[in-house]
């Protein structure tokens, strides 16, 4: 079967295009991620409960049930924090700021409360009632959050050099940049969404690391190739051949990783949902850039010689 | 076919053999029934155990617990002249420690230096110098996390969790993971409680009187001047206020005992921390301790209200846990609480010495068995005890009792440790996960299977053999590495199902271009797999970079993706450049093919 073989477009027509859409979006992400991103407890710290009520439950109840909530003697009133169903109805999350002076079982505590005073909606044993319980303080909070910039920063630069390494730094500096550019755009699509960052979310974002780059060496693969015909000079025709090359690869081998994305966003669950979205942006932004950002950057690289 | 050839297909048969040997028994496992599972004996379970795919917390349920230890309470609890100076500091220093992750040690020589306090006033014993003190009060919060370690070693075990992981990090924190466990409360106690038994006479009647109305007279004070102000008067029934007086808290029981609502426990804590009733205790060498667990009480409106039992204290233990040499689970045989679950505790022959001098002197006075800070009973001491036998009451249920006698064989903490990091799975979200998992990696297969075949037709059964294979390989050495696979493992492994693709994909896309340029079969497969293979190197590669820093990052669930994505790469890399490669030049050496499906 032939499916955009021995194309011969023009991208670099449309190179001052693909700026301007880069850079439009490039912009609004980060404008997006200085209005706020929701970090998620992993990061900011506090309570994350997951409760599975044995019928329906409508939010106002849990709301009610959560307005005193009694903790080693003090009385709390919760009713103003997250709660939302997940999954399904029967279901509910619970999301608790970080509170000072609490006990050390606060989560506990606010398990206990619930299972007490919606006794005739929860299951049997105690035990069935918890789906997940979640309680980081905000010093590890911060912790995992340096450690999470660390490890995104170190495997770029690790990438760099590998890259420098293997061809030319000027085509790690174009790597580096798409990546860049994906990542910011995905945390800006990510940010619209409201979903919140986890430690799944930053294993999603070097796994759009990892893919972005495969796809985008595997064009400057080819134009190292066709290079080697032209000499060290870089012709825009180099660039527009390589793509063209090799265009049915990186379509299709976004479209079967597409796929299985798109099968874990449907059918993985309600926990890998995020996940899957952040690498669905991802996948799709990374094309995008492997064969625009990567390679226009380098034409820019090489004239500026 | 010629050697090569038959050497080629020798090692890729070996290392399918291997993959399918290394999963056999996860498979064997698989089919077992629900029935078959429950008869396996202990050594077939730890057979399974070592070899099948391990699963993680969050498939199979269980607790991941980060503790922390108090690191400035050891240095208090080592510091001897303490003053307010010291207090102040300590004040200071566990703040900063608590929401500060620099070193601790870093933060105490800081500390100390910004409050120019003299540090070999309170810790002669360990050096003259600042330097040599903290050089050897870090070498005792080395040792005291060690022991640590050992006692919540000895408690997990004794608890009965198959396998449970007991590690340290940095210099002050102990990860526990407990697959499994469904009382997630029963095991955050067993893990958090310090376990710390001591012994503690109780004061008479008259002294407790005196003091009661000695911190009255120091809380209404408070309050008298306090009332001056109108809007405070207006506030003055909100609950947990502090500035209630002293005894209008407390409520007599029984004759001579106190107690106090639950309701007012917030406020009574806030009146023990005054500075002023501090020091009357100090002076008195006493203090006040509650209740383990709430009673049951008709108040003077014929309501039922919860209580907890209120004890005045000698503040020195006559005796404490250290002495313990046996501690059990009994059901009180005789008495008011036969069937009621106790701890009988025996102790050794120091203990037991000390025990019955102290029984012998106190005869009449009552003594209270505190176990970490809270008071299980206080009996009255009608005669001298020998042997250093004892009964621990007041558990409320026989598992209580089973923990209780647990942590006490196990030992009491050196320092108290508070839970920093906790993440608790249920084993039905778990469940749920799996089935998810498994259905996404069946359709995802399943799409793939059928685009490529569709899209590169006999080619692409070439591929789908070799992508099965990578999922078969990848299982393998999963098993093989005795790695343990996680929520979002499982998406790594659907997602290398999705890439592992690209590899045959650039292979095939190479060929079809050489096969358009004018040349023959075979050596379009040729050039295109020895021009492909640099691409898919360099392209994997960096994703493999990727993986290996997420694997260094992450904790648990994210170690899980990173290794299977790692893994991925490596087996996917195998069977498309070497499976796939000898598939086509089995097939080209034996006939001479004119037309290539692909």
């Amino acid at each position: 079967m032939k499916f955009m073989e021995n194309t011969k477009i023009n991208f670099m027509a449309f190179k001052n295009a693909g700026f301007t859409i880069s850079g439009i979006m490039g912009i609004g992400s980060i404008v997006l991620l200085l209005l706020g991103i929701n970090l998620g407890i992993d990061f900011k710290g506090g309570t994350m409960i997951g409760l599975n009520f044995s019928d329906n439950v409508g939010i106002e109840e849990v709301r009610t049930a959560m307005s005193a909530v009694e903790s080693d003697g003090q009385i709390i009133d919760l009713s103003g924090e997250e709660i939302k169903h997940f999954g399904s109805t029967d279901d509910v999350m619970i999301k608790v700021k970080i509170r000072d002076n609490v006990s050390p079982d606060f989560a506990q505590h606010i398990v206990n409360h619930v299972y007490k005073t919606m006794g005739d909606k929860v299951p049997a044993d105690k035990n069935d009632f918890i789906l997940s319980l979640d309680s980081v303080s905000p010093k590890v909070g911060t912790e995992l959050s340096g450690k999470a910039l660390w490890s995104i920063l170190s495997s770029l630069a690790l990438i760099l050099l590998y890259i420098s390494i293997r061809f030319e730094f000027k085509f790690a500096l174009g790597a580096i940049l798409a990546l860049v550019h994906d990542i910011t755009i995905t945390l800006g699509i990510f940010s619209l969404t409201g979903y919140e960052v986890t430690l799944s979310t930053v294993a999603a974002f070097l796994t759009i690391v990892g893919y972005s780059l495969n796809d985008t060496i595997v064009i400057l693969d080819r134009i190292r190739e066709n290079m080697k015909s032209s000499g060290t000079v870089l012709l825009e025709s180099t660039i527009n051949k390589s793509i063209n090359q090799s265009l049915s690869r990186t379509l299709i081998t976004s479209l079967t990783t597409l796929l299985v994305i798109t099968v874990l966003l449907m059918y993985g669950g309600a926990t890998i949902r995020p996940f899957a979205f952040t690498l669905l942006v991802g996948v799709i932004i990374g094309t995008y850039s492997s064969i625009y950002v990567a390679s226009t950057f380098l034409t820019t690289l090489y004239k500026s010689k | 076919m010629n050697n090569t050839l038959r050497t080629r297909l020798l090692s890729i048969l070996f290392i399918f053999g291997l993959g399918i040997y290394a999963l056999f028994p996860s498979i064997k496992y698989l089919l077992l029934s629900d029935e078959a599972k429950s008869d396996l004996s202990k050594d077939e379970i730890a057979y399974f155990e070592s070899k099948t795919i391990k699963q993680g917390l969050d498939l199979k349920g269980g607790i991941y617990i980060v503790l922390e230890v108090d690191l400035p309470q050891l240095v208090s609890s080592l510091a001897k002249n303490k003053d307010k100076n010291f207090d102040r500091f300590l004040e200071e220093l566990s703040k900063e420690y608590r929401n500060n992750s620099a070193d601790f040690f870093t933060v105490f020589e800081q500390k100390a230096e910004e409050q120019s306090l003299k540090l070999p006033r309170y810790f002669i014993s360990y050096g003259k110098t600042k330097e040599q003190i903290i050089e050897q009060l870090d070498l005792q919060s080395t040792d005291s996390i060690n022991r640590i370690i050992e006692i919540i070693q000895n408690r997990v075990d004794q608890f009965g969790v198959s396998e449970p992981t007991i590690q340290k990090q940095g210099n002050n924190r102990v990860v526990v993971e407990l697959a499994g466990i469904q009382d997630s409360e029963r095991a955050r106690e067993l893990l958090q409680s310090t376990a710390l038994l001591e012994l503690m006479i109780v004061k008479d009647v008259e002294s407790t009187n005196t003091i009661v109305r000695q911190i009255d007279n120091l809380t209404s004070t408070n309050t008298e001047s306090d009332n001056d102000n109108v809007d405070q008067l207006f506030n003055s029934d909100d609950s947990g206020n502090n500035d209630l007086g002293f005894s209008s808290l407390l409520i007599a029981v029984g004759g001579n005992d106190l107690a106090i609502s639950s309701e007012n426990l917030a406020a009574l804590k806030n009146i023990l921390n005054k500075d002023s009733v501090k020091q009357v205790l100090d002076a008195t060498g006493s203090l006040f301790l509650t209740g383990n667990s709430p009673e049951t009480l008709i108040n003077d409106f014929g309501e039922e209200e919860e209580v907890y039992l209120l004890y005045h204290l000698v503040d020195n233990a006559e005796l404490t846990g250290g002495v313990i040499e046996d501690a059990q689970m009994r059901l009180s045989q005789s008495g008011v609480s036969a069937g009621q679950a106790t701890v009988q505790v025996e102790m050794n022959n120091e203990g037991s010495r000390e025990w019955s001098r102290i029984t012998g002197v106190n005869i009449n006075k009552r003594i209270a068995i505190v176990l970490d800070r809270k008071v299980h009973m206080a009996p009255v001491i009608r005669s001298q005890i020998f042997g250093g036998g004892t009964v621990i009451e007041g558990m409320d249920s026989i598992q209580e009792a089973e923990d209780i006698a647990i942590v006490l064989r196990a030992g009491a903490l050196p320092v108290p440790v508070t839970i920093v990091d906790q993440r608790v799975v249920g084993p039905s979200l778990g469940a749920d996960s799996v089935n998810a998992g498994t259905s996404s990696i069946m359709i995802g297969l399943l799409l793939i299977v059928l685009f490529i075949v569709f899209y590169y037709r006999a080619s692409g059964l070439i591929a789908s053999f070799s992508l099965m294979w990578t999922l078969i390989l990848l299982l393998g050495v999963l098993a093989l590495l005795e790695a343990t696979l996680t929520l979002p493992g499982i998406a790594a492994l659907i997602l290398t199902v999705g890439m592992s693709v690209d590899a045959n994909v650039i292979i095939f896309e190479r060929i079809k271009e050489e096969l358009r340029n004018g040349k023959s079969v075979r050596s379009a497969i040729d050039s295109g797999y020895e021009r492909a293979i640099t691409t898919i190197v360099d392209a994997n590669l960096t994703t493999g970079i990727a993986a290996a820093v997420l694997y260094q990052y992450g904790s648990g669930p994210i170690k899980g993706f990173a290794t299977v994505l790692f893994w991925g790469i490596i087996v996917s890399m195998f069977t498309a450049i070497i499976v796939t490669r000898f598939v086509f030049d089995f097939i080209t050496s034996r006939k001479n093919i004119e037309k290539l499906s692909i």
